[in-house]
């Protein structure tokens, strides 16, 4: 039974009501629960409600030796899963103090970054369907597709992928995968300005996103907000350039930001980190180092005791992997930071006294996927 | 066989000439339009589909041609619920109100040079006068339903289709004052060297942008905006009831690119092929424009929309008109 | 290893912390075994001047959590220095089984729903909360899911499942 802080709007006469923007609805992409108080159209308060798809990984870390959780972090948030399926790996790694061999990190960078460009893909999208527009929906749909049978042929799946190992990755990338990579590059930088064309130039796409939600730099600091919606807000902060990890020092790319803070201004830096992923995917590619694919690492990993945090990017933002271990094969705690639980929160601040259709475009534009703000 | 022929000479000899024609005319309409528009959709999900380079359905008929038969036939066998809250009253006789109206636009469009049920010296202000009803309808469908959604869907349409009669009625007066009559027929006859199109571009584009918004259709749809209000006034409508307001959509269209035709691009005129042919190629023109913008753009947001309604498209047509008379009576 | 900015800044948060909190164990840590550069140990108290120590600073909170040492909780959090030197500072607060921390919402916003999701773990009350209900477990939950005598774990029953 959900009990929820309703207003009584009962009465006839009353200005202000509740409108359920509810877990079932064709634009809270994930089932997102916002209870909207409204005066007319315009949002008086915002409350976002989650716990919807809460499937306590949490707990299950406590239940599970380290190898048997391996498939678990992709599924918290399965758009960016071989990023967050890095990341715990590199966790565990970091805790035991194991080393991973070049190639296996070039391995990484590469499919982490097509994994970004397909996450960013939906994102983006998304964003634009809630505006109204479907044709560039299936547009990044098809691109998407592509990246999926790329990565099918390394990973052997397509959405969930358990890929990484403690120490490496679990099977080389063939030559088929270097070349179709190869071939993805130059199409989708063709892409890249057909959706500019196409979107960026809109003017009806411009009115409706510039200085709609605007987020300034103190709030998103204050919220705890990281990623592209940071970015947008005018914080350079990327882990991979704040924190390097795995490869990443050994590549140039840079981080765009942009100092609007609107929504216009969060969907320009998702498109710019979009052809930043493609020249780090260039690069990786040129460079790839011949070697072993995985660290000798034993079979049931037992950490010493001591705890970790591990601070990585996904595409929606920092994630934190904060891991405790009591000396045996079971972590102690695993805790995850996700990014898309501090973002969403910020949305019960910069909603008020936007209209409703503004609230589905803040929301897009946000890029949230709300599995991983309840684990 | 005599008995028949004696039945009708006496219906037709208390009916009149009129009366009969236009109830056969509406008999054969309400049997042809439904299957035009069924037609219509199939259009408008191709033009989607290719649009968005992707094959749409191919399976049920050569290219999906039946597809949408069989979504009729499905619809019809839905079951009609009815919220329990709901005021039942309006509930029922929304998709009705919203439907009849659409058919009596018909009568004045004049097809070809002889397809014409009737020739009312007042058919334009007839056609606007009877689609304007679907206001009332989509009132009552939103609020009827007691659903939150519905009615905010409700409310918007409310404000944009009053917003948007006014530039769609000053670019037509601005046709009318050219030909000094409000007829149909008589307005097609004067576009014989040029089409008015030509005299009048300004116009055009403003009933264009004004029927797309009196239709409910993108850039303008946050009535039934799916993104954000799951699906309007019409949210809680099952079954035929549903088709009823999907129908309703469609024919208005018709009849908004229909008047679009005969006011500016000549109707049914065009060499060699006979009027009707032309008729339905420039009305299928208008209406694959309005399908590309629907598939291209976002949507409008609803404040954007009245300031553009009020502050732009309305002194726009009423200079447009302003500027007609001054030439009329100057040259 | 930490450049002389950051060197800079640690030698100035270290100081500046134990002297807002005269009983705290600060230690400096090794970056890259686990992940932040300074650790400070508190028991009971002192977190809120901790926070507003390192907000003065420049950090942000970044993570709040919390261990259920069967005996005891800690309270967990970690803050960041986002915008010049990428400096990690954990906090740690060991609470007795019944404790109610003061929160620190007020100092930072993100604590709100940080401090809701432990409180739904956990079932450690926060002083001073805006909004201490559910978020994740249904509203009506009477049980706190994470604690270690909360379903099957080690410490209840034995795992069936486990290859040990």
């Amino acid at each position: 039974m959900l009990t929820i802080k309703t207003i009584d709007d009962s009465n006839i006469h009353q200005r202000v009501y509740q409108l359920n923007l509810g877990p079932q609805h064709p634009s809270t992409h994930g089932v997102m629960h916002f209870i909207l108080t409204l005066d007319g159209e315009v949002v008086v308060a915002c409350d976002p409600h989650i716990g919807y798809s809460h499937r306590g990984h949490e707990k299950m870390a406590e239940n599970r030796t380290y190898e048997q959780y391996l498939p678990n972090p992709t599924r918290m948030d399965y758009l960016s899963g071989l990023i967050f399926n890095y990341g715990y790996c590199q966790a565990v790694e970091k805790l035991c103090g194991i080393e991973v061999p070049k190639r296996a990190e070039y391995i990484r960078v590469i499919t982490s970054e097509l994994n970004r460009i397909a996450s960013h893909m939906i994102g983006i999208m998304d964003f634009v369907m809630g505006l109204g527009a479907i044709t560039p929906f299936v547009y990044g749909w098809d691109d998407r597709e592509q990246i999926l049978d790329l990565l099918e042929m390394v990973c052997g799946s397509r959405l969930t992928y358990s890929y990484g190992r403690f120490g490496g990755v679990r099977n080389d990338i063939t030559q088929e995968f270097y070349d179709g990579t190869r071939r993805f590059i130059d199409r989708m930088r063709k892409r890249l300005k057909d959706y500019h064309d196409l979107i960026t130039g809109n003017i009806i796409f411009i009115k409706r996103s510039e200085n709609v939600g605007v987020l300034s730099k103190e709030t998103a600091l204050e919220y705890g907000v990281t990623g592209p919606t940071l970015r947008g807000s005018g914080v350079p902060y990327d882990v991979r350039k704040n924190e390097p990890y795995s490869a990443y020092p050994e590549f140039e790319f840079e981080i765009p930001t942009r100092e609007e803070g609107d929504c216009l201004a969060r969907y320009l830096v998702r498109m710019a980190e979009l052809e930043q992923s493609l020249n780090i995917i260039e690069q990786a590619l040129d460079r790839l180092p011949p070697g072993p694919i995985r660290a000798d690492v034993p079979r049931f990993i037992t950490p010493p005791p001591g705890e970790v945090y591990f601070s990585f990017e996904s595409a929606r933002g920092a994630v934190g992997f904060y891991i405790v271990s009591d000396g045996s094969r079971i972590p102690y705690r695993i805790k995850v930071r996700s990014p898309s639980f501090s973002n969403v929160f910020v949305m019960s601040k910069i909603c008020p006294g936007h209209f409703l259709a503004d609230v589905i475009a803040i929301f897009g534009s946000i890029d949230v996927t709300v599995p991983e703000i309840d684990r | 066989m005599s008995q028949l022929i004696q039945l009708w000479n006496t219906v037709y000899a208390f009916l009149g000439h009129d009366v009969t024609a236009g109830v056969i005319g509406l008999l054969i309409l309400l049997a042809f339009i439904p299957l035009h528009v069924v037609f219509l959709v199939w259009f408008e999900m191709k033009v989607c589909a290719h649009i968005q380079l992707r094959p749409a359905f191919m399976e049920v008929g050569p290219h999906g041609i039946l597809q949408n038969l069989a979504d009729g036939i499905k619809m019809i066998g839905k079951d009609l619920i009815t919220p329990k809250l709901a005021d039942k009253f309006l509930y029922f006789i929304a998709p009705i109100v919203i439907f009849i109206p659409a058919f009596v636009g018909y009568i004045v469009i004049p097809f070809s040079p002889n397809l014409l049920i009737k020739d009312i010296n007042v058919g334009v202000l007839l056609i606007f006068a009877f689609s304007s009803l679907t206001v009332l309808s989509v009132l009552m469908a939103g609020w009827s339903s007691n659903n939150k959604y519905s009615l905010i869907g409700a409310v918007r349409s409310v404000a944009q289709n009053v917003a948007y009669e006014l530039p769609l009625l000053l670019s037509t007066m601005s046709v009318v004052i050219m030909t000094n009559s409000f007829s149909m027929r008589e307005i097609i006859e004067a576009q014989s060297p040029v089409w008015f199109v030509v005299y009048q571009p300004v116009a055009f584009i403003l009933f264009l942008i004004s029927t797309t918004a009196e239709n409910n259709r993108a850039p303008f749809d946050l009535v039934e905006a799916e993104s954000e209000l799951v699906s309007g006034f019409h949210t809680e409508y099952t079954g035929m009831r549903f088709g009823l307001f999907f129908l309703a959509e469609y024919t208005n269209m018709v009849i908004a690119a229909s008047m679009a035709t005969a006011l500016f691009l000549g109707g049914w005129r065009g060499p060699f092929l006979p009027g009707i042919v032309w008729f339905f190629i420039k009305v299928y023109f208008l209406i694959f424009v309005v399908y590309w913008i629907r598939w291209t753009f976002p949507r409008i947001r609803f404040d954007q929309l009245m300031n553009f309604a009020w502050k732009v498209m309305i002194p726009v047509a009423l200079l447009n008109l302003i500027v007609t008379a001054v030439v009329l009576k100057v040259l | 290893m930490p450049t002389p900015g950051q060197k800079r800044l640690l030698a100035d948060v270290k100081s500046s912390l134990s002297r807002a909190i005269g009983e705290a164990q600060i230690e400096e840590r090794d970056y890259r075994r686990t992940g932040c550069h300074l650790e400070v140990r508190l028991e009971g108290t002192g977190m809120r001047r901790a926070a507003r120590c390192l907000k003065e600073k420049g950090f942000h909170l970044e993570m709040v959590t919390a261990l259920d040492l069967i005996e005891a909780f800690e309270l967990v959090y970690t803050y960041f220095n986002y915008q010049d030197q990428n400096l990690r500072v954990l906090v740690r607060v060991r609470l007795a089984r019944e404790a109610k921390p003061y929160s620190v919402s007020e100092i930072f916003p993100s604590a709100i729903w940080l401090e809701r999701e432990v409180y739904d773990f956990f079932g450690i009350r926060f002083k001073e909360h805006p909004n201490l209900t559910r978020i994740i477990n249904p509203d009506d939950a009477d049980y706190f899911p994470l604690l270690k005598t909360f379903g099957k774990t080690k410490f209840t029953a034995e795992i069936d499942d486990v290859l040990c």
